[in-house]
């Protein structure tokens, strides 16, 4: 799925190369030249992704540390008691900075000449650690959109994922499960400018993208990740704005994706959508810009069924473009499935949904209308100047 | 107005043209504008940068800190932080700190933090920069470190490429025994002199696993203590404490004297400078004053003279400080570590690295040219309006000089009196310092009328001494020829006595204050070994010591920081023998102790009562309810009464007044049993013993068993040896800037007398020519030049004397509150006096050789050139 591709190559410009330009001192390298390098260079060490996916639950809740880059991304339409639509979003980002730790080898160091007793034992210190997290929430309103990140190293007091109950934390940014299954949960977000306490809860079958979750990225197979959805999550809960608290409800989904390889460099950015038709499916596509154009996408019912759309059978046209400080990006557009009789426009709750953070791109609720009524979220990435 | 400037710039090419053929003149003129910019533009660059530290300091590869958590005593839990996590707060930062030694015993402090979360806080708070479109600093991305070796724990170290450069030229640092990888960053990361790691390795070398030093806060919260207590439960106020950082307006305040002493320095060499400059022009006005005349016969203007005359002025200042601002900036570079030393040894600061300002370039032409201006212009105006009749004679020119000597003594005169009058009324030492100023700028207009006299006296006395005709006359001659002199050399003279006097003076202060730091030290540590374990140990320490055979004596003291008239100081306590033994009492009350020990009274640190005007026998006052000290006692009193409070504060007599040398802080002590009621939250300074026996095994048992790291131990020598290294560093960069002053000094008087022994090579061939030989010669021009240099030293030794008393006595008694008998020494006098007479010896030599290599003829014709 495309946001999985935009959110590699969003890292790539902050984070994610770092453990590949680890070798050479800080002043060799360059934004530009990290950037080439991540896209064209094999994770060595990494786990990859093979189509014969086997995906197990809920054992596949939990962080994938062999693999590089890895998520578990909300967002949710709801609407307050007062009748104002909205929309929120989490995503906590996993990136490993390293392969992970040799089980019951006494020497993790890489210097080698260093065999002393200061860094001998695996996780003698409950700081070392070579994974990386990083957590974005923003709430959207017709005339308001923030948003927030935050980071922290892989520790077991402060950020990472643990199973019994199925716990997703970085500070007190917190999803907790009252099992190891993904429902029921609560999700906490708590920052300076807006709070949010949802409860969540689905009684869908998971969704598995793709090929049984393999979930190819490129034309050619040679880029994938491993992909399951949750497009159908009833929400309740209370959001705290501008110093207002209100109760919120409606639905969410959820997509978790892991991958450890990037993209050609021919890529320049992506388009993803989540719809929720009212017709009572919900639509998944994406479409990734580069020399051509590749696009992927899947209906998915309730009831656990579901139908991949094939590259042809998908249309997407800009309508309306807007400018922001951080780039202008397509706000507005036509979508036509032929097979799938669907033919709608989609427009934001508000154009203003850029995420201004160490890591850019737009991301908010829309409207859908035409065929089909309904709505979702939208992700547009690689237009930033 | 076209024949104006048409005429102005013909003169101004004429100028330059004599310049061409005399390119010595430019380059005495050039050399004094550069050497005064140099010193100027390098302290003044030095001193910025340190003052911009302060109000930029930041976490290590962080954002500024809004408080820091730390615990009551020593190190605390990680598991605090890890809550403070949970909470709500702005994610804060956690560091721990240790030093560590390497195998030369050098002490290195070693910072280590969650690096993730201080460059995610750099991170957040750039991105709110870029709204309002500013940008303080340079945002880290986590590309610019290896993060994965970083976090992995492994050793490694970060320096900036500077320090590195030093510390790791190899690109290892050898700490405990093991050499550790440093990888250098630039240094616009701002970590200075730090030696930074993750806490993943820090914690692990330091021995201080699950621990940490302190926890950075960054929420801007006004009731930041509010949300800790809300975040943290009753723990907090039980076993935490926040210090709120301010935006370096402490750290300014407390190093405010140093800096103006640095300030203070560079001016004086300024001034030195600036006179080298103004011999030069003086010199080269000398020399073109038949060609100003032949230029007022030929129609030129006055006023385009003038204006010519401005305009090489004001070309040659351009020049001089342009150069003198890149060479200072250079000279700032190496006083940078030196300024960097001090601070962080003396005040706890760490500098950013240096950045230059043009705007010091524009100061200092402004200046030189301000300086330049109002020193020359009088001179041009006297050329200027000559008589077109009148030839260039010399013996106007020395009457002019008498009478200019005579004013210049008036005026010194003057200025030494209003400094006299008012020195003892100053309480501040800008003003003292200010005074002094008056007392710098009179020395030297003292000294051409002084050497006058001197040579008439001197002259007076060779009538009555015994010798043949040909030597009489001779001498005669010399003398009288001396006298001549004076005029053109009493410039660089004056620079040379300043520069003297301001070594002399700060040599005293140097050594009177490392013979009273001694002495003061020697008072002060009465016990063999001084212990600083944790707080925990403390008690069992305590028994083990007193059950200890060899043990024959065990001491306590007990710190606190407390906010005394919002200023921080020390508050502490120690036990009544260590308190009547080894407190130096600089006054006191009679009979104060029983009332000290019954918790009556304090005794307060000099530069507390200096700086705070506290005298003996005030009433300080601590309130129970707030917690607080006051120096005022009854607007405190009338608060409590108008709030209906009961519990007035608890008045306290200040009983008496001990010496503290060394401590930026001020310093209040109290008996034990009022601390214990006061309830400080104190940390356990030392525990300190005397043993019947040598105490190496009983130390090196107490270090294995209390794991206590060879930093928490002093032996009496090593605290000793520690203070008087620090004390050394304090004064190693007013030491260098006052050898530059006198380099300065030095290299005016050797021009000076260059360009003067230059242009003697006539008289002096013509003497050659009377039959004078040239040993004659050699000795005579040899006399007259030491004589001079001789008698201004001579005349620099009283009012060295004099400044001493007043850098001693008024300015470092009330900068610091240290007061200092001042000690006398004639060694450093003497050294410096022949330090001047060799510089003189050198000088006047090299004309002399350069002269006996020329044909007699030409030096002959010079008086026609």
């Amino acid at each position: 799925m495309p946001r999985n591709v935009m959110k590699r190559l969003q890292l790539t410009t902050s984070i994610g190369l770092v453990s590949l330009v680890s070798a050479c001192s800080p002043q060799q390298q360059t934004r530009d030249e990290g950037k080439l390098s991540i896209l064209s260079q094999q994770q060595q060490g990494f786990a990859t992704v093979s189509p014969q996916a086997n995906l197990s639950f809920p054992r596949d809740h939990q962080a994938h540390e062999d693999y590089k880059v890895e998520w578990w991304y909300l967002t949710a339409n709801l609407t307050t008691d007062s009748g104002e639509p909205l929309g929120l979003q989490w995503t906590q980002f996993r990136i490993a900075l390293g392969t992970p730790f040799p089980p019951n080898e006494a020497d993790l160091n890489p210097s080698q000449e260093y065999n002393t007793n200061l860094a001998s034992e695996p996780a003698a210190n409950s700081w070392q650690t070579q994974q990386l997290y990083m957590a974005h929430a923003a709430v959207t309103q017709p005339k308001q959109h923030v948003a927030a990140e935050k980071w922290s190293r892989g520790h077991p007091q402060i950020a990472g994922v643990s199973s019994t109950p199925l716990t997703i934390q970085l500070d007190n940014w917190r999803w907790q499960s009252q099992s190891e299954a993904l429902f029921p949960a609560t999700l906490e977000v708590q920052d300076q400018a807006f709070a949010y306490q949802l409860q969540l809860d689905s009684q869908s079958p998971l969704q598995l993208q793709g090929d049984a979750g393999y979930s190819i990225k490129t034309a050619n197979g040679k880029v994938a990740s491993y992909y399951y959805s949750q497009p159908f999550i009833d929400i309740s809960g209370t959001m705290t704005l501008n110093g207002n608290t209100q109760k919120v409800h409606g639905k969410g989904w959820l997509d978790r994706e892991w991958s450890s390889q990037f993209l050609t460099r021919s890529q320049q950015g992506w388009d993803w959508f989540a719809l929720r038709l009212n017709d009572g499916s919900a639509l998944m596509l994406f479409q990734l810009r580069g020399e051509k154009v590749f696009y992927s996408g899947r209906r998915m019912y309730a009831d656990g069924r579901g139908e991949n759309i094939s590259h042809g059978d998908i249309m997407m046209q800009v309508r309306q473009w807007h400018e922001t400080d951080q780039g202008r990006y397509p706000v507005n557009w036509r979508i036509a499935i032929a097979s799938q009789n669907i033919d709608v426009t989609i427009e934001p709750l508000n154009v203003n949904s850029a995420m201004p953070l160490s890591t850019q791109y737009w991301e908010g609720p829309i409207e859908v209308r035409g065929s089909h009524q309904g709505n979702g979220y939208m992700e547009l990435t690689g237009y930033e100047k | 107005m076209s024949n104006f400037l048409r005429l102005s710039w013909h003169c101004a090419r004429v100028f330059a043209a004599h310049y061409r053929h005399a390119p010595l003149q430019a380059g005495g003129i050039l050399l004094g504008v550069v050497l005064a910019v140099t010193l100027l533009v390098g302290v003044r660059a030095t001193n910025d940068n340190a003052i911009r530290s302060y109000s930029e300091s930041t976490e290590l590869l962080s954002q500024r800190a809004t408080g820091l958590l730390l615990a009551q005593q020593g190190d605390l839990d990680e598991t605090w932080y890890f809550k403070l996590r949970q909470s709500q707060l702005q994610t804060p930062l956690a560091v721990v700190t240790g030093v560590l030694e390497n195998s030369q015993g050098q002490r290195w402090e070693m910072h280590g933090s969650d690096l993730v979360a201080a460059m995610s806080q750099r991170q957040v708070s750039d991105t709110n920069k870029n709204s309002d479109g500013k940008q303080a600093q340079a945002p880290v991305n986590f590309n610019q470190l290896p993060l994965n070796r970083l976090l992995s724990g492994e050793p490694l170290l970060l320096m900036s490429q500077s320090l590195a450069k030093r510390a790791a030229p190899n690109g290892t640092l050898q700490l405990k025994q093991h050499d550790i990888r440093v990888l250098s960053v630039n240094d616009d990361l701002g970590l200075g002199n730090n030696i930074v790691a993750d806490i993943s390795f820090a914690q692990t070398l330091l021995g201080k696993t699950g621990r940490l030093s302190y926890i950075a806060l960054f929420d801007p919260h006004p009731q930041l203590e509010t949300l800790l207590q809300q975040a943290l439960g009753e723990g907090y106020d039980q076993h935490l404490r926040l210090i709120k950082q301010d935006q370096g307006e402490a750290l300014t305040a407390l190093t405010q004297s140093f800096h103006l002493n640095l300030n203070a320095m560079s001016l004086l060499a300024f001034i030195v400078g600036l006179f080298i400059a103004y011999n030069g022009v003086r010199y080269s006005l000398l020399k073109r004053q038949t060609l100003l005349v032949k230029l007022l016969q030929q129609g030129v203007t006055r006023q385009a003279l003038m204006a010519g005359l401005l305009t090489e002025l004001l070309a040659l200042v351009i020049l001089g400080s342009c150069v003198g601002f890149v060479t200072g900036l250079q000279l700032s570079q190496w006083l940078q570590p030196l300024v960097a030393l001090t601070l962080e040894q003396l005040y706890g600061a760490q500098l950013l690295p240096g950045q230059f300002q043009w705007r010091w370039l524009f100061q200092a032409i402004v200046l030189t040219l301000v300086a330049a201006g109002l020193a020359c212009i009088p001179l041009y105006l006297q050329l200027s309006r000559q008589p077109l009749a009148r030839s260039a004679t010399r013996v106007a020119l020395q009457s002019s000089a008498e009478r200019q000597n005579r004013r210049l003594f008036i005026l010194a005169t003057v200025l030494l009196g209003c400094a006299a009058i008012l020195l003892p009324f100053s309480n501040h030492y800008k003003q003292s310092l200010l005074l002094m100023g008056l007392v710098i700028v009179a020395i030297p207009m003292l000294l051409p009328l002084a050497l006058q006299y001197s040579c008439q006296l001197l002259a007076k006395w060779s009538q009555t001494i015994r010798l043949s005709i040909e030597q009489r006359n001779l001498l005669h001659y010399s003398i009288a020829e001396t006298r001549e002199l004076i005029a053109p050399l009493s410039l660089a003279m004056m620079a040379m006595l300043l520069a003297l006097c301001a070594n002399i003076a700060m040599n005293t202060l140097v050594s009177s204050f490392d013979i009273t730091l001694r002495q003061w030290l020697d008072n002060r540590l009465h016990a063999d070994v001084y212990f600083r374990p944790a707080l925990s140990d403390f008690p069992k320490l305590k028994q083990d010591f007193e059950r200890h055979p060899q043990v024959n004596g065990i001491f306590e003291q007990w710190n606190a920081r407390i906010s005394f008239r919002d200023q921080p100081t020390n508050i502490t306590t120690q036990d009544e023998y260590s308190l009547r033994n080894t407190t130096v009492l600089k006054e006191h009350l009679d009979d104060f102790w029983p009332a000290y020990l019954a918790g009556e009274s304090i005794l307060i640190s000099e530069p507390l009562a200096i700086k705070q005007g506290i005298n003996m026998g005030d009433k300080v006052a601590w309130d129970d309810v707030t917690g607080r000290w006051y120096q005022d006692l009854k607007p405190q009193m009338s608060k409590h009464i108008a709030n209906g409070q009961n519990n007035t504060p608890r008045p306290l007599t200040v009983a008496g007044v001990f010496f503290d040398y060394g401590n930026p802080l001020g310093e209040i002590m109290i008996a034990e049993p009022l601390w214990h009621q006061l309830g400080h939250q104190a940390y356990l300074k030392s525990i300190a013993i005397t043993t019947t026996a040598d105490f190496t095994p009983l130390v090196e048992a107490v270090q294995a068993q209390y794991n206590l790291s060879s930093a928490n131990v002093y032996s009496q020598g090593k605290i000793k040896d520690q203070a008087m290294k620090m004390f050394a560093k304090t004064f190693s960069i007013t030491s260098v800037l006052n050898s530059l002053t006198l380099l300065v000094a030095a290299i005016g008087l050797f021009s000076a007398v260059v360009m003067l022994t230059q242009s003697r090579q006539a008289p002096l061939a013509r003497l050659y020519a009377l039959g004078v030989t040239r040993r004659q010669i050699r000795i005579s021009v040899f006399g007259q030049m030491l004589l001079i240099i001789g008698l201004s030293a001579f005349v620099a030794i009283p009012t060295g004397y004099a400044l001493s008393y007043l850098l001693i006595h008024k300015v470092t008694l009330q900068a610091f509150g240290w007061s200092i008998p001042m000690v006398w020494s004639w060694m450093e006098c003497m050294k410096l006096m022949l330090i001047a007479l060799a510089t003189g010896t050198i000088a006047v030599s090299l004309p002399l050789y350069w002269q006996t290599r020329r044909p007699l003829v030409a030096s002959l014709q010079q008086e026609a050139m």
